[in-house]
């Protein structure tokens, strides 16, 4: 039959409480307990020196991957002479909603010939209280500080207009510096950490989330 | 730190994890390798513990490191890039221990014990006893022996070890106090 540590024991393997603050007739087990604690093993793990460039080659490739390179051709900032021709925008649905959405406003009219890659798409929050708001995601490199929402009138929404590169964008909004909320409107995506953000996808005929 | 191996890596590069992280997504994958040469040994020995062998904690650092530059881009936190490896490490870990759950690794550790030759009784006592304890903690579940491992080889207080893992102060404890039944059970001969 198992033997269970008494809880004070489990405390005092947890450092929480000393052996000598146990009652006597607990001392004996405390005592097998430190021994136990007493084997844990330290070492520090030293790992080959090759690894560095194990994973430098590895990751040099990876990087030519054409996936990759089409992403940073997307992602890339580049100068584009915009003519703007903007649609309304459907702020009531947002507020009505009562919560997060990304809508689009406009798509910039690029010169003739060439690829319109980049749509203006309006993020919308709804956050009373909110003292700051920002948006961060895949398009600015998950940067809390680079896209900040304003505030529209009192009612506590949070408007910005983004240019995005067409593709699909994942976002969340950062609310005070420190509580990340997935747009509440759109369907989310775990990011294998066991957090959740929206998606977007923007393309030449507008934004939706996904 | 091995002097001499980080060729045309910048050791001193002052820049921080976020800024690095920006640098690389804009396409200076090169720069990626200060990142490597930063966090590569930061949970070597995480690693190590939790599938029970060097050459498996290798591989894993490995595979972590090229994953989160895959990912990259899913990085919400630049700033906290090691501990979103620490994530990416972790799940690479569990999969495995998931995976290999029958099979059992004898440590590097124990594998130079067995092979040293003179020591005293109490050393050799000592030995037998971080041995015992070794195999004992590869007995555990992979949540009993992550918080074994972060607790008492890495000796993380449980509110850091929460912030790591995402798991609550009080389930931590749980997991360790039956943990802890556990391996008083496996280590009955030896304590």
């Amino acid at each position: 039959m198992t033997k269970t540590y008494h809880q004070l024991v489990k405390n005092l393997l947890d450092g929480e409480l000393a052996l000598a603050d146990l009652p006597p007739e607990l001392r004996a087990e405390g005592e097998e307990a430190l021994r136990l604690a007493g084997a844990v093993d330290r070492t520090p793990v030293a790992l080959s020196p090759a690894l560095d460039a194990r994973v430098m080659a590895t990751v040099r490739r990876h990087a030519e991957a054409p996936a990759r390179r089409a992403w940073r051709w997307l992602a890339a900032p580049r100068q584009i002479e915009l003519r703007l021709r903007v649609r309304p925008a459907v702020l009531a649905g947002a507020l009505a909603a009562a919560a997060a959405l990304v809508l689009l406003v406009s798509r910039p009219q690029a010169p003739i010939g060439a690829p319109p890659d980049v749509m203006f798409v309006r993020f919308v929050l709804h956050a009373p209280g909110a003292k700051r708001v920002t948006v961060a995601g895949t398009f600015n490199q998950w940067d809390q500080n680079a896209a900040p929402l304003v505030p529209a009138g009192t009612g506590g929404v949070w408007t910005t207009t983004l240019a995005l590169p067409v593709g699909q964008h994942q976002y969340a909004f950062i609310v005070d510096g420190r509580r990340w909320i997935a747009d509440p409107a759109a369907p989310a995506v775990n990011d294998g950490f066991g957090r959740r953000n929206s998606v977007v996808a923007v393309t030449t005929q507008g934004a939706r989330t996904l | 730190m091995i002097p001499g191996r980080k060729a045309g890596v910048d050791s001193k590069d002052a820049a921080t994890d976020g800024q690095i992280v920006r640098a690389v997504l804009a396409g200076d994958v090169e720069r990626y390798a200060v990142l490597v040469e930063r966090h590569r040994d930061r949970y070597a020995r995480y690693a190590a513990r939790m599938l029970g062998s060097h050459d498996a904690a290798e591989d894993a650092v490995q595979d972590a490191l090229v994953r989160a530059f895959d990912r990259l881009a899913d990085c919400r936190e630049p700033e906290k890039f090691a501990g979103w490896l620490f994530l990416i490490l972790r799940n690479r870990c569990f999969a495995e221990r998931r995976r290999d759950q029958r099979e059992s690794r004898l440590s590097d550790g124990a594998a130079d014990a067995i092979a040293a030759p003179e020591r005293s009784d109490r050393a050799v006592e000592q030995r037998e006893r971080i041995n015992a304890l070794a195999w004992a903690v590869e007995q555990l579940t992979p949540e009993q022996r992550e918080a074994f491992v972060l607790k008492h080889v890495e000796e993380l207080p449980y509110e850091e070890i929460a912030l790591m893992t995402g798991a609550t102060v009080g389930s931590l404890k749980m997991r360790m106090h039956r943990a802890y039944d556990r391996l008083r059970d496996l280590m009955k001969e030896h304590v």
